[in-house]
Formats: C-alpha cells, structure tokens, sequence
C-alpha cells in the first residue's frame, strides 16, 4: 500500500470533514435538534475514524470514536444540549484538526488528545463543566482552507434522512481536483498566448489583407478561439466566496468565548464568484475585520441587555455585487466606533491638526481607524492586537485595486467594507497618450471620452475645471499626476471622464490611443513600491505600458 | 474474476479497497458515494458483489441494501463496517446482504470474504 498516496488523500479529505461538521456544530448551536446537523457532525467523524485506523494514527481513531460515539448518545436525545455540550464538541473539532495538521507538517505519529477532553466526550451529559476562561489554554482561529474547492462547497449539500430525501435534489457536476500551482501556471500561459496573439497581429498588419488574405483570415479565426479560451480560463480564476466566508462563524464563535461575549454570524451572497487571487488575499483583511467586530464592535452580554439589544451579538458578512467589483462588508450591532477616542487618538498622534478635527464629517472621523498607529483601545486586547491593524487591511486591499470604508453609528453597530475587483488578469483597456509615454486605464472606469478646446478648460489657480452636462468637473493632468512632462495643451484636448473615489473627474490626456484587451502583468518588484501604477502589460509592438491606479494618481 | 461496484462516501475507503481487490484480479466497475448512488449504480451495472459502506449521507448502507434486494433478491452485498456497529450489520444481514468486512480493512481478510461471497450461489 503506498502510505503516502493514502496519507495525502486522508489529509485533503479530512480537512473537507471538518469544514462540513463545523458548519453543522455552528448550526446545531442555532438550532440544537436539527437532525441533519446531528448526522453531519456523526458520518464526518465516522468517516475521520475509519481513515485514521487504516493508517494507524491511533490518538485521530480514538478521539474520532468518542466524538462519533457522542454524536450517538446525541441523536438519541434529539438534540445537542447548548452551551458545555456543544463547546465540548467544538473542542473536539479543534483538536482533531490539530492532529491532522502534525500529520500533515510533520512525519510524527499525533499526541492523544487532552485525557480530560476524552473523558468529557464519553462521560455522562450532565456532566459536562464549562471551561473557566482563565483556564483556557490559548487557542488559535481555526487555519483557513488553503486548497480551493472545485465544483460546490460540501457543505452545500447537506445530508437527508432517506425520509426527508426530497426527490428533485439536483446531483452537482461531477468534478476534478487540481493543484493551484497547475491552475495558476496554465492561466499564466493563457495570459501569455493573449499577449503573443496580439503581438502577432501587429506584426501582420505591415502585410495588407488583400496580399495575404489566408493570414487575415487565420489571424481572425485564432482571435475567435483565443477568445473563448480567455473566457474559459476567467472562468477557472473564479471561486465562490464561501471559500473564504465559510470559517468566519467559527472564528468569531472562538474569538467571542474568549471574551465573555455572544456572536452569531449570518453569511450572505456567499455564493458570488471571485478572482482566486484576489479572493486569497481577502481571507486575512476579513478575518481581521471580523476580530474587530467581536472585539471592539459587539459589547458584553450585560452591556448589550443594558442597552436593550439581544445578549447576542449580530454579525452579517455579506457579499455583494456592485458593477465589475464586489463589495464585501462586515456589519456589527453592538456600540459603533468610539469617534471622540478615535479623533483624540488623531489629534495626539499629530495626524490631523486640532483646529481642523472639529469640522471633519463623522465618516472621515472614522475613516482615521484606517490610519496606521491608530488604535481606539487605551490597551490594545489580546486577541485584536495581533498581527495586522486596520492600516495593513487598508494597504493590502488597495495594492488589488480596492478600497475600505467604514461606516458607523454610534450605539446601532459599524459596517466596514471592502471592495474589491472581480477579475485581475485580462482587462480592456483605454490607452491614452501621454507625450512619448503610453499608459493603460480600465474600461470599466470609464465613462466617456470627450473632445474640448483648451480655452473651455477653466482655470483657477492650481485648479482646473471644464463643463460637463452642466456640471463643473474637476480636470486632472494625467502627465502632472505620473510626474510625466506635462501636457503642452494644443487646440483641442481629451478628456477622459470617470470616477474616483465616488466623485466625478475628468482626466486630461493628450492622445486617446485606442482600446486593447491586455493581460495584466504584476509590476515588477523594482517598481512595486510606486503605488500610482497598478499592474504592466506588454503591448504587441514590445512596449510597455503601465497601468494606472487613479485612487493613488488623482 | 469478480465484477465489484464500492459504495462508500469517503474516497479513501473507496480507493483503498479498489487497491485491494484489484491487486486480486477483480474488476472495479463502479463507485458510489452515498446510498442513492449505489442503488442506481447496481441498477446500471449488475455487479457480481458490492460492498457497501453503512454509514453513508443521502440513504444508509442498509436502506441502499433493501433498495438492491427490491430490484434483485439474488444480488450479493457485503457490508463494510467499523468496530461498534454490530448491531447495523445484524440488521444489515437481515435485511439481504451476505456478510461484512470491518475497518480498518485487511486485505487477506477483504479478499477472503468477497471470494466465499462471489462463489456463492
């Protein structure tokens, strides 16, 4: 038998088990009879504990076996007695996928389990004492899945009694595995083969069509066909966003029974499609805003009954489609951001003056937790004081060509936001002309093009503006904006309209070069700290041109 | 040689038995992944031998061999069962299947019992 074939099937096929029974312990605590979730959580360590005895790691058999036996007594009864029960449960979880994680990092054989938490799991029901805080060893948010599931999450099929078994249940697709690196090295060829056809259509252009008319005719039919295959791969880059939504109740579950404080986690939209590398580097910024949440957002059960809220805390993840982007928000109910802390916080780390605070906006007041050093707690918590603050969120979902927002109400609850692109890689672009340079803005942040005399073009000062639909439009010099040589302003401009940061913006541009679909390529390391281009493509005569990101131009 | 249709939901128990008896000179000619599964799998491949996992999502192991003897009371079902489930496989006997094998599988033990199944008439 070859070990390590079985042993990287068990890992990959755990790892889905305690997905599906984590979703179903979450819901039991909702809904403690459910006798789907019962099952769930009962065949998942059963199927755990028939692998582990085929491999031998005998402390996953024996844990497994307990749980599977509880789940039993569970079934029995009707329901999972809330609280201890349930806690005890979720520790159970925690530790196995503890245990697969030394087989999946390591060539040990995994350590038993806590003897305490066996003999919890096969003691009697009564029996079961919940933890003292203090006492509780530390532990770690659950590790995110890091391998995408194809095809449907597992937990979206849930498991039937063969009574409830609905008839029309549609059976999902069947599907494949495959490794991210393959994935991520074919759509890198892709990206190549789009690149190399409009190269090759450039250098065809010096032959007219008529003298090679078999050339133009092939050169159209591989336009059709690389097309579809552009089209095809998007489609692989996308992933549902439950991928990364799907631990976060748990996360909160843990973070909230560390802190004395009650959470509940809806997830909404989950099931919206995501540029996987964009969607990777979401989990992180979520996570944490989600700590924010439990921490610092939802009060103490006390607190919360004081105020005459539930003792539980509500927490919506939502997903939700705006234009080419997603908007991604974690909304709280509990007392909303501290704004006279955060501004005293601003004033004292000499961010803003005093003088100008008193006339900030509340949004812009609470757009400062965003500001790096910023923190509203006197002493940072334990949990939220880790790792990233709210200034690396901000910074890592700007370098994917997003935003963060934070929206409060003092006493109702915070919603802060991320927006994010749905796509990355191939992008149709406006090429405009800046002198001898050429640089890229996607379409779909454009709104139209316009072409004005200079002298309509307002000035006042520094500033400049130009009548759109009888509306006064800020006008920026794109050259100005790059530190390019700036426009020399001939009889007629161009100006690009579009949005920036929600506000309307006319952009000044000395030639409009044409529209390209290009694959968008990182910029190079070298150039990686210059905020102000978003990505590099190479054009089909061998130029390169840049991207602009107008959140870091304008 | 035996014709064999593996009905289990976990992959792993799935493909460690296809090594098994494959390795004999069996032919694998199907798997199942929950209880429907195996009862529309042995309507479309007619099996000599299933061996079929008791706990399974969508129907049980048992209800899938109550559903097979519906369409053939002749067909042989060997249940793969875990330590503690004595009482699923009595009921599993009862309800038509031949006999079990239990987790962790020993290949000498699999092999044993599928040709005393396969054999009989």
């Amino acid at each position: 038998m070859d070990l390590a074939k079985y042993r990287a099937i068990f890992i990959e096929e755990a790892t889905e088990n305690f997905a599906e029974m984590s979703g179903a312990l979450l819901e039991l605590e909702k809904n403690p009879g459910s006798t789907e979730s019962i099952d769930v959580v009962f065949r998942m360590a059963h199927s755990i504990k028939g692998m582990a005895a085929s491999l031998g790691y005998d402390a996953v058999t024996d844990l497994a076996h307990r749980m599977e036996d509880r789940m039993q007594v569970v079934r029995a009864e009707g329901s999972a007695a809330p609280g201890p029960e349930l806690s005890l449960l979720f520790r159970g979880l925690k530790a196995l996928e503890d245990m697969v994680e030394v087989v999946k990092t390591s060539d040990d054989l995994p350590s038993p389990a806590p003897a305490e938490l066996l003999a919890a799991l096969s003691g009697p029901r009564g029996d079961v004492e919940p933890r003292e805080a203090t006492a509780a060893p530390v532990m770690e948010p659950p590790a995110l899945p890091r391998h995408p599931q194809l095809g449907p999450a597992a937990s979206e099929v849930p498991a039937l009694e063969a009574s409830q078994r609905s008839v029309d249940t549609p059976r999902p697709p069947p599907s494949v595995r495959v490794h991210t690196d393959t994935l991520d090295r074919f759509l890198s060829t892709v990206g190549e083969v789009i690149l190399n056809t409009s190269q090759v259509r450039t250098a065809a252009a010096v032959y007219e069509a008529t003298k090679a008319p078999d050339l133009a005719e092939g050169l159209d039919r591989m336009d059709r066909v690389v097309g579809e295959l552009q089209r095809r791969a998007l489609d692989l880059r996308t992933t549902p966003v439950l991928r990364i939504l799907d631990p976060l109740p748990r996360v909160a579950r843990e973070l909230a029974e560390r802190s004395g404080k009650r959470v509940e986690v809806e997830l909404l939209g989950a099931e919206l499609e995501l540029d996987r590398s964009i969607l990777d580097r979401l989990s992180d910024p979520l996570v944490h805003l989600l700590r924010n949440a439990v921490d610092h957002g939802v009060e103490t059960p006390e607190a919360r009954v004081a105020a005459g809220k539930s003792d539980v805390g509500r927490i919506v993840v939502e997903a939700r489609r705006e234009k080419d982007s997603i908007r991604i928000s974690v909304s709280d109910d509990g007392a909303g951001v501290d704004l006279g802390r955060v501004k005293a916080r601003a004033i004292e780390a000499g961010v803003i003056h005093r003088d100008l605070a008193d006339d900030l906006p509340p949004e812009q007041i609470a757009a400062f937790i965003f500001h790096p050093g910023l923190s509203t707690r006197d002493e940072i918590s334990e949990i939220s004081g880790r790792g990233v603050g709210m200034d690396a969120v901000k910074a890592s979902i700007e370098s994917l060509g997003g935003s963060a927002q934070v929206v409060s109400d003092a006493g109702r609850g915070t919603v802060t936001s991320l927006l994010v692109p749905i796509t990355a890689a191939v992008q149709r672009v406006l090429l405009l002309g800046l002198g001898d340079e050429i640089v890229a803005l996607p379409i779909s942040k454009v709104e139209r093009v316009l072409e004005m005399r200079g002298d309509r073009i307002e000035r006042s000062g520094s500033e400049a503006f130009a009548m759109v639909d009888d509306e006064l439009v800020p006008v920026f010099d794109l050259a100005d904006g790059l530190a390019l040589q700036p426009n020399p302003g001939g009889e007629l401009v161009h100006l690009v309209l579009t949005e920036v940061r929600g506000e309307r913006v006319a952009l000044l541009a000395e030639r409009i070069d044409g529209q390209q679909q290009i694959y968008v390529k990182p910029v190079p390391e070298l150039l990686s700290r210059k905020r102000a281009l978003a990505g590099l493509t190479i054009l089909g005569d061998g130029r390169p041109v840049f991207l602009v990101d107008l959140n870091q131009t304008v | 040689m035996a014709r064999v249709l593996v009905a289990d939901d976990a992959s792993f128990m799935r493909q460690m038995i296809r090594e098994i008896v494959e390795a004999e000179g069996h032919e694998v000619v199907g798997e199942a992944s929950d209880g429907d599964e195996a009862v529309e799998e042995f309507k479309r491949l007619h099996p000599d031998v299933v061996t079929m996992d008791i706990v399974m999502p969508r129907r049980s192991g048992i209800d899938a061999v109550k559903g097979i003897m519906e369409l053939d009371s002749s067909a042989k079902v060997v249940m793969c069962s875990a330590l503690g489930q004595e009482t699923l496989v009595q009921e599993a006997l009862a309800a038509g299947a031949l006999d079990f094998i239990v987790k962790p599988f020993k290949p000498d033990a699999v092999l044993a019992t599928l040709a005393k199944v396969a054999e009989k008439e």
